[in-house]
């Protein structure tokens, strides 16, 4: 109820058309321990596409993603979502941004004391009236489209990697976002359910019609799914674009980076099918 | 050979670095304790205006209630009865050298109601419930699960601190009245067995000896021991980085940080109830 009440405070945002850029970055710096993570990183995200952020390990990927939700804060520039800047806006004002950017996290995140009915249900439960029997059919429905029916008793204890990150991603739809951030959605992944996941994100992403933001090392997944990559190195995005321009002839780093995982880009090989490298 | 000039400055100098480096060190802690304590007033602040405004969460708090306070009450139950119990020993052992032993069930009833029983029922929750609550936000924060829910707009602080701050403060009270309790029957079976008084003169003499206000300013004392307990292992729960390793650390930071409050605070806090 009291949920419900502030949502109808909240001033909806005019719809954004398909498209149009819903989330900006505009020369974002950030910094921890007098250590530049982010130097400058300007990107336009926009609506209902794909953005699969590539880079090295510690090069501030996350940290970047995190911007977006508010979990972190620049020390300089600018992040818009939903054309509205969000840097100066408190924890109670984020609130609504929040509920319409889910966020799956590398290991899940899912609560350790609830079952994944209770975990796929808790972000209905905090922010809709709806009914414990409509929470229930719900959340039924999201872990069907995850491919995990029936598990609603199981902990999340009980669950192999794969299953928890599938979880996650029930919970993450369960308020029907307009983005989705995926921080590592494949780490740690055998390939084959790597893969399982990864076409699960594209599916998503059709189905739901969101924006989908995915932070990956991830070569393959990324290939599977992203409409554009970008490349972050040295705290700027050296590279933005589809991922067979990446592929072709991006920034030199970045193919540095596609060898190293056995692409072998930059020699216009790359038009072989899925499965076959660049 | 008389040292150089050159030699008497460089020995100045040197001496004097260790000297800057001493203060800088000394520096640096007092500018990180200020930190710590800026936290824990921030987050205090914080807590507060959660628990003043919607939406509140009331069955977290009961259940907190039963986690923390209820299953605490075995082992503040154990340690008072076996405080009572050594407290009519030792208290009839140097009484009966003025012939006073039949004022054992007084010394014993005063001491447990005024001091012990909320002290050592205070050490014994923050040894318990403290590093719990520190283990288990940790955890919940290295696992990204405080994270998780601020990205789902809910606020660790309304969701996760305010029903543990709340839970101690209301329960701790109710466990060192039950102490309280507890330890004067300890003291009754060795009054009774060993000392060979009769239930009724240990009775009687805490009877006419027990005021109201000895109830009252000790227990008013642990509604402060609590929020300091549960105040700590929250804010050390929720600043842990890294992995388990950093948890641990936290969670004996939060033992050593509880008992050291506790027992420093008793001190004033005891000045302040005597002086009302």
């Amino acid at each position: 109820m009291k949920a419900e009440l502030q949502l109808s405070s909240d001033p909806k945002p005019a719809p954004l058309v398909a498209g149009e850029t819903i989330v900006e970055f505009d020369n974002v710096w950030k910094s921890y321990t007098h250590r530049d993570i982010l130097a400058g990183v300007s990107l336009k995200i926009r609506k209902g596409e794909v953005l699969c952020v590539l880079g090295p390990s510690g090069t501030g990927k996350s940290v970047t993603i995190r911007h977006i939700n508010g979990l972190e804060k620049p020390d300089k520039g600018d992040v818009k979502v939903f054309g509205e800047s969000i840097v100066h806006m408190t924890e109670e004002e984020l609130g609504p941004v929040r509920r319409r950017v889910a966020m799956l996290f590398q290991g899940g995140a899912l609560f350790d004391s609830m079952n994944v009915e209770e975990n796929v249900g808790f972000p209905l439960k905090e922010h809709t009236d709806k009914s414990p029997r409509e929470i229930a059919e719900l959340v039924g429905e999201k872990l069907l489209m995850v491919g995990l029916p029936g598990t609603q008793r199981k902990m999340p204890s009980e669950l192999s990697g794969g299953m928890r990150k599938r979880v996650a991603l029930a919970r993450s739809i369960a308020l029907e976002p307009d983005i989705i951030m995926y921080d590592e959605p494949t780490t740690g992944l055998d390939p084959v359910t790597s893969e399982k996941i990864a076409q699960l994100i594209a599916d998503l992403n059709a189905r739901l019609r969101i924006t989908s933001i995915a932070v990956t090392h991830d070569i393959v997944a990324a290939r599977t799914i992203a409409d554009r990559v970008a490349f972050l190195h040295q705290g700027r995005f050296q590279f933005v674009g589809t991922f067979d321009e990446a592929a072709r002839g991006g920034h030199p780093v970045l193919q540095e980076y596609f060898r190293a995982m056995g692409f072998p880009c930059g020699t216009g090989l790359y038009a072989a099918p899925l499965g076959g490298g660049c | 050979m008389p040292p150089t000039t050159q030699q008497t400055a460089t020995t100045i100098f040197y001496r004097n670095i260790r000297w800057l480096k001493f203060v800088d060190r000394l520096g640096k802690k007092g500018a990180g304790i200020l930190e710590y304590l800026g936290g824990l007033g921030t987050m205090l602040v914080q807590t507060a205006h959660a628990a003043v405004t919607r939406p509140f969460y009331a069955s977290q708090v009961v259940a907190q209630m039963d986690d923390l306070g209820v299953k605490s009450l075995s082992i503040t139950g154990i340690t008072a009865f076996s405080v009572g119990m050594v407290l009519a020993l030792q208290t009839a052992y140097s009484l009966a050298a003025f012939g006073g032993k039949m004022f054992t069930g007084r010394v014993v009833a005063i001491s447990l109601v005024r001091e012990l029983g909320p002290v050592l029922t205070a050490l014994m929750v923050g040894g318990r419930v403290g590093s719990g609550i520190t283990a288990e936000l940790g955890s919940m924060t290295v696992t990204e699960q405080v994270d998780a829910l601020r990205s789902m707009a809910i606020s660790p602080i309304r969701r996760l601190v305010l029903p543990r701050i709340l839970a101690v403060v209301i329960m701790l009270p109710i466990l060192t009245a039950i102490a309280d309790v507890l330890g004067i029957l300890g003291g009754l079976l060795i009054a009774v067995v060993e000392l060979q008084l009769t239930s009724q003169d240990y009775l009687n003499s805490i009877w006419n000896s027990l005021a109201i206000e000895d109830i009252t300013s000790g227990l008013a004392k642990t509604f402060f021991f609590g929020l300091e307990v549960a105040v700590i292992g929250c804010y050390n729960g929720l600043q842990v980085e890294g992995g388990a390793t950093s948890v641990g650390n936290a969670t004996t930071r939060t033992v050593v940080f509880a008992s050291i409050s506790i027992l420093v605070s008793d001190f004033f806090l005891t000045k302040l109830f005597l002086a009302l």
